[in-house]
């Protein structure tokens, strides 16, 4: 069963009086449990399609599809429920927010509206905390931390929601390879052992190869599906 | 909570910033917290002067005046007082007197000799029963000789102390008291001087031509306050006065020349008929003369100024009376405004500095917002709601403004305290102001509770736009370049 459904999605930016066309009719349909690269050049059109995929943005036609729910026509607020309620995100710059240290980023999800008690809230944070291996940093603010360390903050931010997707868009794309790889790694072993589907885009050929399957785009058109188990 | 965190940490972030901009606050507040105390201060010591030196709480005068009464409008006299006496007995009467006084303004000449040369001093004055004035207003500072033989407090001074120049002592001290400044003014002006005790000649001009009435100088007195227009008036006691403007009047008239006179109003007819009715058997010896006062003005001091506004409704209403009353402020004439328009010049600079301070705050802040546009739209992104956003950044601008406001507030505070003796105020700005002297400075919570309303409102006021720029926001903006 499909989590996300895209269905002739277009997208298209003003930039004066010339028209971007960033998507151009993508259909793409996401089941439960994958672990997905979206891959393409840079500008092919990767972060719009995470964009719509998350509701962070809305496309100009076509259909979103989340969780069995068509998001047309949503509100703000609708929308905004549907991402901290379904949606995990990790972010090239891994966006943590610079005055909370990595146990309250972490928690930062579930102090939002969630009516979590205290005690659950805390064993869920340090759960996320042991799994992306930051317990002896919990009091660290995000500039004490390695690049590395910072998308695991983030990922953990991710998932301490229990989402039913996690995007992640280039979250490589600001670490050396060595820990992209290994960023990868554990976002693959989380998908493996809790099921949760993540879509991740990246323009990097080493770290495609982490995922179950590919999806190409270009000049915003899904131009091939690859990269079956590996 | 996490707003409250949030707005905390960010502040203590952006230290230097917040610093400024706290500071700037903290010094609105100040302002506004002595602001709002000294003008209020001011107009407080400003009504009591007034009310100590002019006026009382109010002035009582003749119902038939189309002008108000006013303590310095001496070329426009105002009309007489008729039932002076009803007056007087229906404020002795009246629990809610403290005491009063009558008084009139007018002016004459003082003659006076030199080298058998005679010498014309003009001079303005108010025509005083001295003890009751002395008891409402406590502003003579007698140099030389005494105020009518009435000492400060009011009461007759003990036989021997008043200077007559004839021997004569106490309540029987009559003639004119000179301001030592006017003195001045004579030497200068005139090359005379006068001396307690010497004889003079007052003048007063009146519709007939010019009385001529034999006095003396009872003294020579500086005013304690107000200074720019007491240093010009001089006082002459009220039997005097009588007596040289003639204000006498005839009393045992039959009542029915009174009717006949009323009557006559009517017509001419009604005037020839006068003659054969009464005044043709009128019993010249039966009349008496009496003087009449010519007060025009009785100033009445309350036991509690709050029910001014009452006791002059009850004065008019009271038939028979024929008079008219004033409150103090009506009736002092731009002395009272003064007070009034540094009140509202405070208020006006005060309400400038919170507009530029809510300016330069709301400018910051944006530039706060503009800079943390990667941050906001992470939160967004995340599943934070607009509402979270604005009430962090309202958050951060009551816990920076109330801090700040608290300084300012504790900041005043002691100033306040230093000042305790009193503000020290330019002697000409005092003068017009206060009536000279020190500001006693009161505050109280009002005034610091004013101000703390008044930062929190305006801060919010300040944020309406950041927030909205902020609201603005998409999680789109989440992946823009830091
Ligand atoms: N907010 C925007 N305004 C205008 N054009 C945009 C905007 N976002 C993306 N684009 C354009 O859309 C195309 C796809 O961009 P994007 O989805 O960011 O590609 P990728 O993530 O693969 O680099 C590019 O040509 C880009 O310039
Ligand atoms: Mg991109």
């Amino acid at each position: 069963m499909s989590v996300v459904e895209l269905a002739d999605v277009r997208k298209s930016y003003k930039l004066g009086d010339t028209v971007v066309e960033a998507l151009r009719g993508v259909s793409v349909s996401i089941d439960k449990g994958e672990f997905l690269a979206i891959a393409g050049p840079s500008g092919s059109g990767k972060s719009t399609l995470l964009n719509m995929l998350g509701c962070i943005d809305v496309p100009s036609s076509g259909r979103v599809t989340i969780d069995g729910a068509d998001v047309g026509g949503l509100s703000d607020r609708e929308l905004t429920r549907y991402r901290r309620t379904k949606i995990g995100f990790i972010f090239q710059s891994f966006n943590l927010i610079p005055v909370l240290d990595v146990y309250e980023n972490i928690e930062f999800p579930l102090l939002v509206k969630s009516k979590l008690t205290r005690k659950e809230r805390e064993a869920l944070v340090m759960r996320f905390i042991e799994e992306v291996g930051l317990d002896d940093r919990i009091k660290n603010k995000p500039n004490e931390l390695s690049g590395g360390q910072r998308q695991r903050v983030a990922i953990a931010r991710a998932l301490v929601t229990r989402p039913l997707i996690v995007l992640a868009d280039e979250p490589t794309a600001n670490l050396d390879s060595g820990t992209g790889i290994r960023i990868v790694e554990l976002m693959r072993s989380i998908n493996e052992s809790d099921k949760t589907t993540f879509i991740f885009s990246t323009h990097d050929a080493h770290i495609m190869r982490e995922a179950k399957r590919v999806i190409n785009v270009l000049d915003g058109k899904v131009v091939g599906y690859d990269g079956a188990e590996v | 909570m996490l707003v409250l965190r949030l707005a905390l940490r960010t502040i203590m972030r952006r230290k230097g910033r917040m610093v400024l901009i706290g500071s700037l606050v903290a010094f609105g507040t100040f302002l506004s917290v002595f602001g709002t105390a000294f003008s209020s201060s001011a107009g407080e010591a400003s009504r009591a002067s007034i009310i100590d030196n002019f006026t009382g709480d109010l002035i009582v005068y003749s119902a038939r005046s189309k002008e108000l009464p006013s303590p310095f409008a001496f070329n426009t006299p105002l009309p007489n007082i008729r039932n002076a006496d009803e007056v007087g007995r229906f404020l002795s009467a009246s629990p809610e007197v403290l005491t009063w006084a009558s008084f009139a303004q007018n002016y004459g000449l003082v003659q006076v000799e030199r080298d058998g040369r005679k010498v014309d001093l003009p001079f303005i004055f108010y025509a005083v029963e001295p003890g009751p004035y002395r008891k409402v207003f406590p502003n003579v500072d007698v140099k030389d000789g005494s105020f009518f033989g009435i000492r400060e407090d009011g009461a007759l001074s003990p036989p021997g102390t008043g200077v007559t120049g004839d021997g004569s002592t106490g309540d029987r001290a009559r003639g004119v008291m000179i301001s030592a400044f006017q003195n001045g003014q004579y030497l200068r002006n005139y090359g005379v001087q006068l001396r307690v005790g010497e004889r003079v000649t007052l003048l007063g001009i009146t519709e007939g031509g010019a009385n001529a009435l034999p006095s003396r100088v009872t003294g020579i007195f500086e005013p304690k306050h107000y200074k720019s227009v007491f240093n010009y008036i001089n006082f002459v006691d009220a039997a005097t006065y009588s007596e040289l403007y003639n204000y006498t009047g005839v009393t045992a008239l039959p009542e029915a020349l009174n009717a006949g006179l009323a009557a006559a109003q009517g017509g001419e007819d009604a005037i020839f008929g006068l003659a054969d009715a009464g005044i043709g058997e009128l019993d010249l010896g039966s009349l008496r003369s009496e003087a009449l006062s010519g007060f025009t003005m009785i100033a009445v001091k309350l036991k509690d100024h709050a029910t001014v506004d009452r006791f002059i409704a009850a004065i008019e209403a009271t038939d028979g009376l024929e008079v008219k009353a004033a409150r103090w402020d009506a009736a002092s004439g731009f002395y009272a405004s003064i007070s009034k328009a540094l009140q509202a010049f405070i208020w006006l600079a005060t309400g400038l500095v919170f507009l530029v301070v809510a300016l330069i705050f709301a400018n910051t802040l944006i530039i706060n917002v503009v800079e943390r546009t990667a941050e906001i739209g992470t939160m967004r992104a995340i599943g934070s709601d607009k509402s979270f956003v604005r009430n962090m950044f309202l958050a951060e601008t009551l816990i920076l403004n109330l801090a700040a406001a608290l300084v300012g507030m504790v900041a005043a505070g002691v100033v306040m305290a230093a000042l305790s003796g009193g503000v020290p105020l330019p002697e000409t700005i005092s003068q017009f102001l206060i009536g000279g002297g020190r500001l006693p400075l009161r505050a109280n919570a009002w005034h610091f509770v004013q101000t703390l309303v008044a930062v929190a409102v305006v801060s919010v006021l300040a944020t309406l736009y950041p927030v909205r720029v902020a609201t603005s926001i998409t999680p789109l903006k989440a992946m823009s370049e830091r």
